[in-house]
């Protein structure tokens, strides 16, 4: 397990990370979210103990050393390979500085390029590939000698869908060997499909944390998702109904003033009959992250 | 261990394999081989606008003055018109006209230049030679007259050969460990400079020390580099010995591989010992002060400058000798010689002069060696910072930071 305990991190005059604690159980996904400059790649840089730090960080219950390295696997944010190199020299390079040994990896190489679809063979230079191809090589570079601890900075980024979705792939499948993964995005529906906690950053603070259906709960079920032949005006006019969007035609979102308002609603809506759709729920991370931007910027 | 093992693989492998080592490595050999091929088609292109033509009414004149003088001359002009027409075509330097009337000889010289030297004296001797030949003849004069006119008073100089050659040895030993020393400084104190900012450039190294500790990996760059400056000295070594072996075999060399026997031998005496040490122990302190300056640097363009200050104090200790070169027991040198970075060029001139003792020279190096593991354990506990930073914090300020 990563324990992150009371982590404070100053730069000058700038607090960067300020009381940060969470914890990572093995074989569970933490997502990492906040703004650009929130502290999120500081946070990693404090695990991997680029920088000091007040504060304790431990690994399966010890402090960090040379001998852990062997188990991390790290994706800085922005993508970096050494461009004169072949991937296969590459791949082999990077994994025996994580202890692997060189026939140990060879062999797998063929079979990682083809589960990330990448277009090049392993005697193709780096400097050759796209840029979506290199950044594959460089996940494969991070999990390849199967690391107990991923740390993710913005892994998806500059990925389309379909890349993504082998990422995910990868990601998961980690997991299920029972790895501690964190990782970084901006895209809430990659942590919501994927993470089993979240920790929000704003300016250094941890805003929000717990699992995804905790921290949407503590927003109360507040949307309302209906499928009616009623008009905009007669649901607007509905008790407890602060807006109303139109999804599609006869298809409303509700946004209700308090989660309490729901029962009396779906009673007026129904009147003891079938309805087609009538859900309540709490925001998504996508509205609560921009709700709590907002309250720094308000 | 291991892992400092592989990155230094990694450098070694990554250097040598380039174009840039080779054309290094090659360079002095195809300068060597272009100096020798021009020089050679420059005197032969040369050689017949050198000479002079000799011209005679007396054949005999003309063919005793070539038998005794064969060098330099032009056989085939043989009267005045073609000798005139050869020099304002630019094919002769002059022509020599010998003339005897009533029992006197007589040379004219006509040139655009004066007869040099060597040819004049060669002329002038002829002259009196065969001057006395027609005078004995003329004086009927008995043998035995003839050979007390004949005698001369004689000089012979009586020098210690040994003593010559050992001083030769110590002058092109001097020259050739300083400028080695020199060259070998300034190339690897650019390329280590470059390559140590190179990897600043990129990300690549948050990877890297998420794998390994930043002096294991400190070491290692470190550790490869010097391997390329070995593999280069000894690609120089060997192929210094395949010139030589060719050279012996060679038998128009044999002759002046003899005669400078003594002179190699007391060179490569004076090359292969402690001083190879020195050159190594400098060529590590100079590196190290390269990374540094590399790792300073904020982005890899600005390698180059990071290297500046490396480069001067090599050209520092390389200038800093040639007052010396003929003063090896000044006092400056014998001070130079303790101190770290310039001990590199001021102890091997004590040790090529044969005065200073065995116990100062270790004690030198033993100094030498105390700044080197000084400066990597500085340099090993800054560098994860250095490298991950990206700021532009000036030197001064990167000195001084506390972290």
């Amino acid at each position: 397990m990563l324990s992150i305990q009371h982590i404070r991190k100053r730069f000058d005059d700038v607090l960067a990370l300020n009381d940060v604690s969470f914890d990572v159980a093995n074989g569970q996904i933490l997502g990492l979210i906040g703004q650009n400059g929130a502290g999120k790649s500081t946070t990693f840089h404090s695990i991997l103990n680029f920088i000091t730090y007040d504060g304790q960080i431990t690994w399966q219950g010890h402090a960090f050393t040379p001998q852990d390295f062997n188990h991390i696997g790290y994706l800085p944010e922005e993508r970096s390979l050494m461009t004169k190199l072949t991937i296969e020299q590459q791949i082999v390079y990077l994994a025996r500085l994580k202890g692997q040994k060189a026939r140990d990896i060879r062999p797998q190489i063929d079979d990682w390029l083809a589960r990330f679809a990448v277009k090049g063979t392993r005697k193709s230079k780096i400097g050759a590939l796209s840029k979506g191809n290199q950044q594959k090589v460089q996940l494969i570079c991070t999990l390849i000698h199967r690391p107990d601890l991923l740390i993710l900075d913005e892994p998806f980024s500059g990925l389309d869908p379909v890349n993504a979705d082998l990422l995910k792939r990868a990601i998961l499948d980690a997991k299920q060997r029972g790895a501690a993964i964190i990782f970084s995005s901006h895209d809430m529906e990659n942590v919501t499909e994927l993470c089993d906690q979240l920790v929000m950053l704003r300016t250094g603070n941890v805003v929000l944390h717990g699992t995804l259906q905790d921290v949407r709960n503590q927003f109360g079920k507040t949307e309302l998702f209906v499928t009616t032949d009623w008009s905009t005006d007669r649901l607007a006019a509905l008790p407890g109904v602060a807006s109303v969007t139109v999804r599609q035609p006869g298809q409303y979102r509700l946004h209700l003033t308090t989660a309490q308002a729901g029962p009396a609603i779906f009673q007026e809506l129904t009147q003891g009959h079938y309805i087609e759709e009538f859900s309540q729920q709490p925001p998504t991370l996508d509205e609560i992250f921009r709700l709590k931007v907002g309250e720094d910027h308000a | 261990m291991l892992k400092t093992w592989i990155v230094t693989c990694e450098t070694y492998l990554r250097q040598v394999k380039s174009w840039s080592f080779f054309f290094m490595v090659l360079g002095p050999f195809l300068m060597l081989g272009l100096t020798v091929g021009i020089t050679y088609v420059s005197s032969r292109s040369n050689a017949s606008s050198q000479n002079i033509a000799v011209i005679a009414e007396t054949p005999a004149l003309r063919q005793n003055f070539i038998a005794e003088n064969p060098s330099n001359i032009d056989k085939q002009i043989t009267t005045v018109t073609a000798a005139k027409k050869a020099l304002h075509q630019n094919h002769l330097a002059g022509y020599l006209v010998l003339r005897q009337t009533d029992h006197q000889l007589r040379a004219d010289y006509h040139g655009p230049k004066a007869l040099g030297k060597g040819l004049k004296a060669q002329v002038q001797n002829y002259l009196a030679q065969t001057q006395q030949v027609t005078n004995y003849q003329q004086a009927k004069l008995t043998a035995k007259q003839q050979r007390l006119l004949q005698r001369t008073p004689k000089l012979t100089q009586h020098i210690a050969a040994s003593t010559g050659t050992a001083n030769l040895a110590k002058t092109i030993s001097f020259w050739l460990i300083v400028t080695m020393i020199y060259i070998i400084l300034v190339t690897y104190a650019s390329i280590t400079a470059q390559e140590i900012a190179s990897d600043k450039g990129t990300k690549i190294m948050e990877i890297i020390f998420s794998s390994t500790t930043a002096v294991s990996y400190f070491v290692g760059k470190i550790c490869g580099i010097l391997l390329v400056i070995l593999t280069q000295i000894a690609i120089y070594l060997l192929g210094g010995w395949a010139i030589y072996s060719w050279a012996l075999s060679r038998p128009h060399l044999h002759a002046m591989w003899t005669q400078y026997h003594t002179l190699v031998t007391a060179i490569l005496h004076n090359l292969l010992n402690l001083n190879l040490l020195y050159l190594l122990v400098g060529v590590v302190l100079f590196t190290l002060v390269a990374a540094y300056s590399g790792a300073v640097v904020a982005k890899a363009e600005d390698a180059s400058k990071a290297a500046q200050p490396v480069v001067m104090l090599g050209m520092v200790g390389f200038f800093a000798t040639f007052p010396f070169q003929n003063n090896l027991d000044a006092l400056p040198v014998k001070i130079m010689s303790y101190v770290p970075f310039l001990s590199s060029y001021f102890m091997p001139m004590r040790i090529i002069n044969g005065t200073v003792s065995l116990g100062t020279q270790w004690l030198s190096l033993g100094l030498a060696l105390l700044t080197v593991a000084a400066l990597a354990g500085y340099i090993g506990r800054k560098y994860q910072h250095l490298m991950l930073q990206t700021d532009s914090h000036s030197v001064w300020q990167h000195l001084f930071q506390r972290h």
